[in-house]
């Protein structure tokens, strides 16, 4: 039994295509670092939504309870996430650095 | 990335509603026994109300005050002036404001049970189960 | 408002239903005495001042619900004529014997009294309601 060879070549081809349009390092670092900054940003955000929602809170302005506890799940759910994406980045670079080269 | 799923918003938007529902119950009770009041209502009409609530006026100067459609979004209050019950020209109904009352807590409750379980499904699912 | 606007407001129904039993049982309580007319109280939906008016306009949390109920005024019965009685041994008697009894009517004042006990019924009922309601959304993420 043969294997036809021109198919197992095309196999071939086709995934050299599918990963051909690779990023480089840098570009992949850029995108990465930008994905972080904007991640942090959006935790940033949200524990300021909830300062300021439990400062009307405690104003006793026009503001909804439901809403307050809403917007500090909201905040302490986006650190968490990030928090435990931080956490798996260091895990992996260091599991990155302890690789024998 | 898109933490919080549109569940969660609608569920905000029915909590808005049943709070102000719950604020207008109030008032149509304590108003039961005053000449010429007029029951209010609260709708919730989510998309359309939805979509006006983004239209904004344009301001040329900074010191102008922002002109935007009044009213949190989803939610309005209407007041029935058609109907009257009685000599004294009041028109609210005891009875349907008491059973619209219990069902409003039991809606407030259940749509906070179920925001709830979802920001702890969510705790959780980022702890990784941990 | 804040969060405890539903409570307020059914907190301003509770005392001026109070105010209207207080009055009623003046009126009973005066059922005898000479000259004394029947009061009832006036209620009016409470209204925001400028400042809440304002505040409302200006953020898109308004919600317009209202702030409850007042008692504006007690009126004095000036409609209802007193009650006639023939009895010139009594000091208030006028030239012909007649006393001026007043013109309260228990019966009605009764009625009256049953009314606003159910109205007070009610609002607790609310007030109930609304502090379980807070409690529940405390419990937001527990």
């Amino acid at each position: 039994m043969t294997i036809s060879i021109p198919s197992v070549s095309k196999v071939f081809q086709s995934n050299t295509a599918v990963s051909a349009p690779s990023t480089t390092p840098y570009e992949a670092q850029k995108s990465f670092a930008s994905v972080l900054k904007d991640s942090i940003e959006k935790v940033n955000e949200a524990q300021n939504q909830s300062d300021v929602m439990t400062g009307k809170l405690a104003k006793g302005e026009n503001v909804d309870l439901h809403q307050v506890m809403i917007a500090s799940q909201k905040a302490s759910i986006t650190m968490s996430a990030t928090i435990e994406v931080r956490n798996k980045v260091i895990e992996a670079y260091q599991e990155v650095m302890r690789m024998q080269v | 990335m898109k933490l919080f799923s549109n569940t969660i918003n609608t569920l905000e938007n029915a909590l808005n509603y049943s709070s102000t529902k719950q604020k207008v119950i109030a008032q149509n009770i304590s108003n039961a026994d005053t000449p010429g009041y007029k029951v209010k209502n609260v709708s919730f009409k989510s998309e359309l109300t939805e979509a006006m609530s983004t239209v904004t006026g344009k301001q040329t100067n900074s010191k102008h005050m922002a002109i935007q459609s009044s009213g949190r979004t989803g939610v309005t209050i209407t007041t029935d002036r058609t109907t009257s019950y009685n000599h004294t020209g009041n028109n609210v109904d005891i009875d349907k404001e008491m059973s619209d009352l219990a069902t409003n807590q039991i809606y407030y409750n259940a749509m906070i049970e179920r925001i709830s379980g979802k920001f702890n499904s969510l705790q959780t699912v980022i702890k990784g189960g941990r | 408002m804040s969060i405890f606007h539903s409570i307020n407001t059914s907190a301003s129904a509770l005392t001026a239903q109070r105010l209207r039993m207080d009055v009623i049982s003046s009126n009973m309580a005066n059922v005898d005495t000479a000259g004394y007319r029947r009061k009832s109280v006036v209620l009016q939906p409470k209204e925001g001042n400028f400042s809440s008016f304002m505040s409302q306009a200006m953020s898109k949390q308004s919600t317009g619900a209202g702030n409850g109920v007042k008692v504006s005024k007690i009126v004095e019965d000036t409609e209802t004529p007193f009650k006639l009685v023939y009895d010139p041994e009594h000091p208030d008697s006028d030239e012909n014997g007649y006393v001026e009894l007043p013109n309260v009517d228990p019966l009605r004042e009764m009625v009256d009294l049953i009314s606003a006990t159910r109205s007070y019924e009610a609002n607790v009922t609310v007030m109930n309601a609304s502090k379980g309601m807070l409690m529940k959304a405390l419990e937001i993420g527990k």
